[in-house]
């Protein structure tokens, strides 16, 4: 597994060349950025269960089939184990925002995860939909751009209590490590 | 590669949950001693060569005997393999400062040395003595500034140890 520092140092031994400038000048954004990202990974894990039963039940109101008989959300058995997987997900991407580095996402979720939903007969493009909506609410807590929605009576809607700033870089990053979960998965 | 950040997503995987408010603190307590680590990584980076030229020449000067024949530097070709070898440790040096731990000399410099060298009969009080050179000549502020040179110092008494 890999952060952004061992990724700069493995890619420099391949060269055999010291760390000096431009690379150490990318490093230096992330030092800079520290406190943002923390605070984007605190949004993602504080929204955690939120995010996650919001998807799937996003991706079920999309495709009622799921929880009819046979479906792949019907009995409850298969439901929990749907919303198990959908947290997994989102806690190896918040991994692998803190680190800034999509190695341990890739090594220890993505691989061999298509053939092994291919196996159990998991639909992908429903758990890829899944995906697509954490990846929308995610980015919106990030940034602090999410809304009440349609009811404008919504209690269990929360923001974040930071303060603002131009956060579209690390809104972008880590909308590529959903980006690839979805590409794994498709 | 052992850091900070890799280090602390192992232990929540592990655990199987999201990185904690503790997970957060480590990674921000080690973001705010980076600047100093990453200055160091950048001067020796800038003055690499000079600094393997000063550590090797010191070493000869010290080990004159070490040109004699039969010996290991016996011959330019040998001479120069053993500057390569101190500009070896401190390309690792100058990982382990980015890196902000100690996995790149563990991993590429440390980790079976002392079995190479007792094959090649190389001595490893030449590499301690171009070493602690090195770390006897860096003075702040000249190279670095002290919070800098204290890093860079003491990755260099971890593989002077390492080979003493």
């Amino acid at each position: 597994m890999l952060d952004a520092f061992s990724r700069a140092v493995v890619s420099a031994d391949a060269k055999t060349a010291p760390i000096g400038g431009g690379e150490l000048a990318a490093l230096r954004n992330y030092v800079a950025e520290g406190n943002k990202r923390l605070d984007a990974v605190n949004a993602i894990t504080s929204n955690a269960s939120c995010i996650v039963s919001d998807a799937v039940t996003g991706m079920i109101c999309e495709n009622t089939g799921l929880i009819q008989a046979g479906g792949n959300c019907y009995p409850n058995r298969r439901m929990a184990a749907c919303l198990r997987d959908g947290e997994i997900v989102l806690r190896y991407i918040s991994y692998a925002l803190l680190a800034g580095d999509a190695s341990v996402l890739d090594d220890r979720c993505l691989n061999g995860l298509k053939e092994t939903y291919i196996a159990l007969g998991v639909p992908l493009q429903s758990a890829g939909r899944a995906v697509a909506i954490m990846k929308a609410s995610s980015t919106a807590h990030i940034n602090e751009t999410n809304t009440s929605g349609t009811n404008p009576v919504e209690t269990r809607f929360r923001k974040m209590e930071t303060v603002k700033g131009d956060c579209s870089a690390l809104v972008a990053e880590a909308a590529s490590y959903f980006d690839r979960v979805i590409g794994a998965l498709s | 590669m052992k850091s900070v950040a890799t280090t602390v997503v192992t232990a929540a995987d592990a655990a199987g949950r999201f990185p904690s408010q503790n997970d957060l603190e480590a990674v921000q307590g080690n973001i705010q001693r980076a600047a100093a680590r990453l200055e160091a990584a950048e001067k020796l980076a800038e003055g690499l060569d000079k600094v393997t030229k000063e550590a090797g020449d010191a070493c000869f000067s010290k080990y004159p005997y070490l040109k004699q024949a039969g010996e290991a530097g016996e011959n330019q070709t040998k001479v120069d393999k053993c500057y390569r070898d101190i500009a070896h440790y401190l390309r690792l040096i100058n990982y382990c400062l980015v890196v902000g731990g100690t996995g790149p000399l563990d991993e590429w410099g440390i980790a079976g040395a002392r079995e190479v060298y007792r094959t090649l009969r190389l001595p490893t009080a030449a590499y301690v003595e171009a070493l602690t050179f090195t770390r006897d000549r860096a003075c702040s502020p000249r190279d670095m500034s002290p919070q800098a040179l204290n890093e860079f110092k003491s990755y260099l008494d971890y593989a002077i140890n390492a080979l003493s």
